[in-house]
């Protein structure tokens, strides 16, 4: 077993086939921390067990918090959503001057920051818990608002500097004389020569008029762009605005150099509050990722598992959220499944399209959302931790690496069993299925006995009734068709359209699990079903006869 | 009063669209800013797509920056951000990117010179014009599409400004003509409020050609592209047909195999004037035999700037070509943007 911060308690396939990965996506999370946060959660493993119960504690209390406080959540997500990850210009500033941008972001995360502090403080009976509300940044946010107006805009303002102030004084000064020294020109000409020229104190004027000679004549313009047609005049500055020119770009060299020192001067400030601000950023990922996921269990009816010492898994209507969704979102329901695992191995027998997978899976998503700390979608779940978990399912992904199913199987298979330790949860979805009966079955048969004597919960879904005749092995079976009135099956289905045929079958199918006692009452469904989605009865027939 | 003030006080958002590349669209921009600035309107400035590089990046032509007073509002990548002349307080970050980083929303604090640009999807200008609005300017000035025919939706803004110019033809008599036929194309009457317009207001979510008769039936043709269709569209036109809607691009083999006393009869609906692909002649031929059309959107024209230079060297004598247009657009205000 890899221990440390290797420690791996599955892998990328087991996440996304139990829906780890899918419940993760659908939390709702507002800032980047929180999403940085989520991603690198980490489980809890045996022996963590304290840990995890205060983890669920704490989730438990911000159910009751987002249920209570439905205003207040949405007033702190709306304030979650203008953050923007800043964190590489805090970074910076310990070394480099920040760029006007960057600044003013910084002063909103300080703003946002501000109103998460006012909202934690308005106290009702409920509020944020502490560890989720940011440290006071006032000192900085009062360097970077001079004016004090708490609005979130930022530009180097003259409040920064008395040299600024005078600098830019002195610059709109100049402009202006200038501007002054131009117009006393523009008015002279005026007079002199009736020509007006443009705000730009140029004039455009077309060579075949007379007033081209007129224009050309007055001292004070100078052309400066001609063509066949016409001539642009423009006025010429004389001694008094050249200086005033001179003095300008002096100005703005001296204008540039201060803005830099003051930027300079605000990025060392800011540096100085790197750590409470980084701080900051991780305690309102912290309360994010902690209101995503209490909204999830909320919206998704999800309940706080118990942690048992002992390595076990015991779920009480129980409801794989992934198929859920999918059922929701086509408006039917889900039918909730029970079932309790301990060291051993247990067998999942039963009719096909019985959900045996989904069942699978849905062991495998009570059992590792609960080590990620989350709430699980069950009326009640008991849950000893693992070490280790894996899924052993057939997927698309292996034969894109040009692996048969049964060859891509047996080499996850090897991964799986090197990768074993104690307290470990293994998911087998009808293995060696895609081979010969023969041979599938006895190596089925080998490895539930392999099994049976570790101190893993193996749980398996098979086809091959007789494995679980094998001494102490566990046999859960879908109920299926078992209680159906066929005649009423067969009616429906016999008006029903071709598509619709899987739906009906659906609708008559008892998704729940039973524990069997006695051997041999696998029902035979697969006929039935075959029959009815349209194999002809020839055939049918045929293999009733094989069958007895 | 002057004229910024004029139009002000009718519209929010004006763009200035050009009818050719090089028709003068910077060129009139500028100058509606210094208007703007002599008659003391706060103006707000974007743009649809990047505009404002010192070059022009089609013809390599110069391309100046943008002078802007103070509390003048623009929009600015954050990259053209530190390379602005002007003083420029940040107001608001936008959720718009650009190639040039994400979009700011500025005050200009100490007048300049910017690079301006906006959102680049057209669709959003309408919203960051919105977002500019609530920083009080009294008017913006959208640098709109390079040419007429990229013009997005008349959606976008209240009114353009049609800047044309030398550069479309070297004869004055046809950049007249050209122009006037656009003005003309973009006021064609909106169709008028009832039943009919309600009709293909609410068929029109799939874009297909739609036949409405006197008794408020529904034809929908069920037509890949309206090109070439005219065939299939005359087939359907019987004696109660009252109006065709045409939802996508009205060329000629749209109506050339439709008889013409079927033509006479409807009348065609066009979602918007930009739609229309027909040359001057061709639509004077059209109507001579009775086309009648509308369309359900139809674009409002504010002025006319004409720029009597032209990149490649020629000039129009300035004075002649504002009093050509003026006669040919007797009710529009003709500015020359150079003068």
């Amino acid at each position: 077993m890899r221990m440390g911060s290797n420690r791996r308690l599955a892998n990328v396939k087991t996440r996304r086939e139990t829906g780890l990965d899918y419940i993760m996506q659908s939390i709702d999370l507002n800032t980047p921390f929180g999403k940085k946060l989520l991603k690198e959660t980490k489980p809890f493993y045996p022996g963590e067990e304290e840990e995890l119960k205060a983890e669920l504690d704490k989730v438990e209390a911000m159910t009751i918090f987002v249920k209570e406080n439905s205003r207040l959540v949405e007033e702190i997500q709306q304030i979650f959503m203008e953050i923007k990850d800043v964190s590489y210009s805090i970074e910076r500033s310990a070394s480099q001057t920040l760029t006007v941008v960057e600044i003013y972001e910084i002063k909103s995360l300080l703003l946002s920051m501000r109103k998460l502090v006012h909202l934690g403080r308005q106290g009702g009976q409920m509020c944020i818990p502490e560890e989720y509300i940011p440290a006071d940044t006032t000192e900085l946010l009062d360097i970077l608002d001079p004016r004090r107006d708490r609005i979130n805009t930022f530009y180097i303002y003259d409040e920064f500097s008395e040299t600024l102030r005078n600098l830019r004084g002195q610059k709109r000064e100049f402009e202006i004389a200038i501007r002054k020294e131009q117009k006393v020109k523009r008015d002279e000409i005026k007079k002199e020569h009736g020509i007006m020229l443009t705000p730009k104190f140029d004039i455009v004027v077309a060579k075949n008029k007379p007033d081209f000679e007129k224009v050309k004549a007055i001292e004070d313009l100078e052309m400066v762009d001609q063509d066949y047609m016409t001539a642009t005049f423009q006025l010429k500055a004389n001694e008094a605005i050249y200086e005033l020119m001179r003095q300008m770009d002096d100005l703005h060299a001296k204008l540039e150099e201060e803005e830099e020192a003051i930027r300079k001067v605000l990025s060392e400030d800011i540096s100085r509050y790197a750590d409470v601000l980084l701080d900051n950023c991780e305690r309102m990922g912290a309360l994010d990722v902690a209101l995503g996921k209490a909204l999830y269990a909320v919206h998704h009816d999800c309940t706080k598992p118990e942690i048992a010492d002992e390595h076990v898994i015991e779920i009480e209507d129980g409801r794989n959220l992934q198929v859920e969704d999918i059922l929701r979102s086509k408006g039917k329901p889900y039918c909730p499944v029970s079932i309790s695992l301990a060291d051993g191995v247990t067998c999942i027998t039963g009719a096909n399209m019985g959900g045996k997978t989904i069942s699978l899976k849905l062991s495998g998503q009570v059992a590792i959302l609960t080590q990620y700390g989350f709430f699980v979608p069950a009326r009640k779940a008991r849950v000893g931790l693992s070490n280790y978990m894996q899924i052993l399912v057939g997927d698309s992904q292996s034969l894109e690496r040009g692996l048969s199913t049964f060859g891509s199987e047996m080499e996850e298979l090897k991964e799986i069993l090197d990768h074993s330790v104690e307290r470990t949860l293994l998911l087998i979805d009808e293995i060696a299925s895609g081979t010969n009966p023969v041979e599938g079955l006895a190596l089925t048969k080998a490895l539930v006995e392999y099994l049976m004597e570790k101190p893993y919960i193996t749980l398996m879904t098979t086809h091959f009734e007789t494995v679980t005749e094998t001494e102490g092995v566990i046999n859960m079976q879908v109920r299926g068709l078992a209680d159906v009135n066929f005649t009423l099956l067969n009616r429906e289905i016999q008006y029903a359209r071709r598509a619709e045929r899987i739906n009906i079958i659906s609708k008559y199918m008892d998704y729940r699990l039973y524990r069997v006692e006695k051997q041999g009452e696998v029902p035979k469904d697969a006929l039935n079903i075959a029959k009815m989605l349209g194999i002809s009865s020839e055939i049918i027939e045929r293999a009733k006869k094989y069958i007895k | 009063m002057g004229l910024l003030y004029d139009l002000s006080t009718k519209y929010k958002t004006l763009s200035i669209v050009g009818m050719a590349k090089n028709a003068g669209k910077t060129t009139a921009m500028n100058f509606l800013i210094e208007e703007a600035m002599d008659e003391g309107i706060r103006l707000g400035i974007t743009s649809i797509g990047r505009d404002g590089e010192s070059q022009d990046l089609v013809t390599g032509t110069e391309k100046p920056k943008i002078y802007l007073d103070q509390d003048t509002i623009v929009t600015v990548p954050t990259q053209l951000y530190e390379l602005a002349d002007a003083g420029l307080e940040i107001l608001k970050k936008t959720r718009y990117s650009t190639p040039m980083g994400d979009l700011l929303i500025c005050r200009v604090a100490d007048s300049g010179y910017v690079q301006i640009a906006g959102p680049p999807a057209a669709m959003d200008t309408k919203r960051v014009c919105e977002e500019m609005m609530q920083y009080g300017c009294e008017l913006i000035l959208i640098d709109g599409a390079i040419d007429r025919k990229s013009i997005a939706s008349p959606e976008t803004s209240d009114a353009i400004i049609l800047s044309t110019g030398a550069v479309l033809s070297r004869s004055m008599r046809k950049v007249v003509d050209e122009t006037a036929h656009i003005v003309n194309l973009y006021s064609i009457p909106e169709m008028e409020e009832g039943e009919a317009r309600t009709l293909i207001e609410e068929n029109n979510f799939d874009d297909k050609i739609m036949l409405i008769s006197r008794d408020g039936k529904v034809n929908k043709l069920d037509l890949a592209t309206g090109l070439g269709s005219s065939r299939f569209i005359d087939d359907e036109i019987d004696d109660d047909t009252e109006y065709v809607y045409i939802p996508g691009a009205f060329t000629n083999s749209v109506i050339a195999d439709i008889n013409l006393k079927k033509l006479k009869r409807v009348k065609f609906i066009l979602k918007n004037p930009t739609k229309i692909f027909l040359s001057a002649m061709d639509w004077g031929l059209w109507r001579k035999k009775g086309f009648r059309v509308n369309v359900l959107k139809n674009i409002e024209i504010a002025a006319i700037t004409v720029n009597p230079w032209a990149p490649s060297g020629y000039t129009f004598d300035s004075d002649a070509l504002v009093a050509a247009m003026q006669e040919a657009l007797p009710e529009l205000p003709i500015i020359d943007v150079r003068v």
